[in-house]
């Protein structure tokens, strides 16, 4: 084929209209809207992360969640950990599945009515994630994939009016997907962030803190998990690492939300699929002062009209 | 993506979606001209780039079903095997050789210029200030500022994690005001030295007591913030009350 005399791509490409043929363009901004028009009924939109697997943010997640629907909030849950859900398995919903309607798909509903979407609806027992084609050499489209995936989680499910939407993010620092998956979520209130007190975990966390920074992403403060050992028999604490997050959020200029205590009876509760859910219970009252601490800093233009 | 009829000098318009076999898309655009046609056909990564997005070439004729890029993709248990693009790739491009073998980087020409035939990749890291191990080039971690025996000690008393960030802080804060030596005191001072290069007044510090510790580092960003609105480059007793006033409007 020859080209047109003297005349070079550029010049030819100044006097073209360019259409979108293929509406590729125009199907991505419909998605996005789809996303926008489905986050609208929810209050607050917060995200659970951590650059540190490992140090318990799904228990994390699911426990906030839990104390802010004690406080008769309307809780949904989006266990957002393609390849390891376990939220409904702590929630009792493991099992179930998403209910596919004409208006989106109807998530199932855990205890004190927290709606729960997890991949984990979508896989049978003991099965990975496994997707179709060939990901096997390509890191970059199963990026997008994954993406894609929680993007239809925020798009289709059918959250309702909620006052708090919780998203437990996978684990991942710098450059990983927790920022981005973050900065998908429209009017995102802010991202608690989880660690542990070994200096390992905070490490590796305070660099996903400068990152989600980075991003935009308001970070609300620390919830340090595995403070210490509660004894199952004499309920006793002890220290379970040697580390100073408190030192941590100084440098970081962030609060430390609280701190929680490894509790085998309680996380045992969690493990079998029955939540301990008696608010009195020790554990779960450190869950509410932190959900507590979460309003006031959510709120917290109001708090400074108070006391300044 | 477009396509140009270079003789019509005309967009090409696309026509139809067809999948000539599994894995492949082919896509067909012709000129509004000269009646010229022609297909792209995508290999089994291109068209898995196109299925990542979640959108239909052409655009769509029905309303996509919740999940439907979710479940479309999700592989069943029959067909997890082995990789589509692998044996793509063996067959297509690597003449039947194992692909990692293949993939293999060929041996340097002992005569070829070394500029031009490099890794793009090196040139672009190089051209973003980074080494290989990620760090900006030039930072090579000494300090111009000499730390008192005493400062010293309080920095190394620091987990080792924050160290680092610490000692970097205190000592932007030491160059910004000329200081030569750290020593206690200018360690104590860089604590209260605003990022923004903002002032605290002592009756403006005081007033930041009555709110609760887990909000101040929130309240203190945004007083800054206000301030910085306005030009001003000190948070005195007014600042505050003019900021108190704009979150009364939240009440």
């Amino acid at each position: 084929m020859t080209m047109a005399a003297g005349k070079d791509l550029k010049t030819i490409l100044t006097k073209l209209q360019y259409s979108d043929d293929a509406k590729v363009v125009q199907q991505i901004t419909a998605q996005m809207k789809q996303v926008q028009a489905r986050m609208a009924g929810i209050k607050q939109k917060l995200v659970v992360m951590s650059g540190k697997g490992g140090v318990g943010k799904s228990m994390t997640t699911v426990n906030l969640a839990l104390a802010f629907a004690r406080q008769g909030a309307k809780v949904g849950l989006l266990d957002v950990d393609l390849n390891g859900p376990c939220v409904p398995r702590m929630m009792g919903l493991h099992g179930q599945s998403l209910r596919m309607t004409p208006e989106g798909a109807q998530p199932p509903v855990g205890p004190l009515g927290i709606k729960v979407a997890s991949m984990d609806f979508f896989l049978d027992d003991a099965s990975p994630v496994r997707w179709k084609g060939p990901m096997d050499l390509s890191p970059v489209w199963l990026g997008l994939m994954e993406m894609n995936v929680i993007r239809e989680f925020l798009a289709d499910v059918v959250w309702g009016e909620l006052d708090y939407l919780l998203a437990d993010l996978p684990p991942g620092a710098a450059a990983d997907k927790p920022p981005v998956i973050a900065g998908f979520i429209p009017d995102l209130a802010g991202a608690i962030v989880v660690t542990t007190p070994s200096e390992v975990a905070s490490d590796v966390v305070q660099k996903s803190v400068t990152y989600a920074r980075d991003m935009g992403i308001r970070v609300l403060g620390v919830v340090e998990n595995m403070s210490e050992y509660r004894c199952p028999s004499c309920g006793a604490e002890n220290e379970l690492f040697e580390g100073n997050t408190e030192a941590m959020c100084e440098v970081l200029d962030l609060p430390l939300l609280g701190r929680i205590p490894f509790d085998r009876k309680f996380a045992k509760t969690f493990d079998k699929g029955q939540p301990l859910l008696d608010p009195e219970y020790p554990t779960i009252q450190k869950y509410q002062d932190i959900v507590g601490r979460i309003q006031a800093l959510l709120d917290y233009k109001k708090v400074l009209a108070e006391k300044l | 993506m477009k396509f140009v009829c270079l003789n019509c000098e005309t967009y090409m318009t696309f026509q139809k979606v067809e999948k000539p076999g599994e894995g492949s898309l082919g896509v067909f655009f012709g000129c509004p001209s000269c009646e010229a046609k022609f297909s792209m056909v995508t290999n089994p990564g291109e068209t898995q780039m196109v299925a990542s997005l979640g959108v239909k070439l052409g655009g769509r004729t029905e309303t996509a079903e919740p999940f439907e890029m979710t479940r479309g993709t999700l592989k069943e248990e029959a067909q997890a095997g082995a990789g589509q693009m692998a044996a793509y790739l063996n067959e297509k491009i690597q003449g039947g050789q194992p692909v990692a073998a293949a993939a293999k980087p060929s041996a340097p020409d002992a005569g070829g210029e070394k500029t031009s035939g490099g890794c793009p990749f090196s040139a672009m890291v190089a051209e973003m200030g980074l080494t290989s191990g990620g760090k900006p080039q030039n930072g090579n971690g000494t300090s111009e500022c000499t730390w008192t025996a005493d400062a010293k000690e309080k920095l190394e008393r620091l987990p080792s994690f924050v160290k680092p960030m610490v000692q970097s802080s205190v000592e932007a804060y030491a160059r910004k005001h000329g200081y030569k030596s750290i020593t206690l005191q200018v360690m104590d001072d860089s604590k209260s030295d605003s990022p923004n290069g903002i002032a605290w007044t002592k009756d403006a510090e005081q007033r930041m007591d009555n709110i609760p510790d887990f909000i101040r580092p929130m309240a203190r960003r945004e007083i800054e913030r206000i301030a910085k609105e306005r030009g001003l480059v000190e948070i005195t007793a007014q600042v505050m009350d003019e900021a108190k006033e704009k979150f009364m409007k939240f009440m």
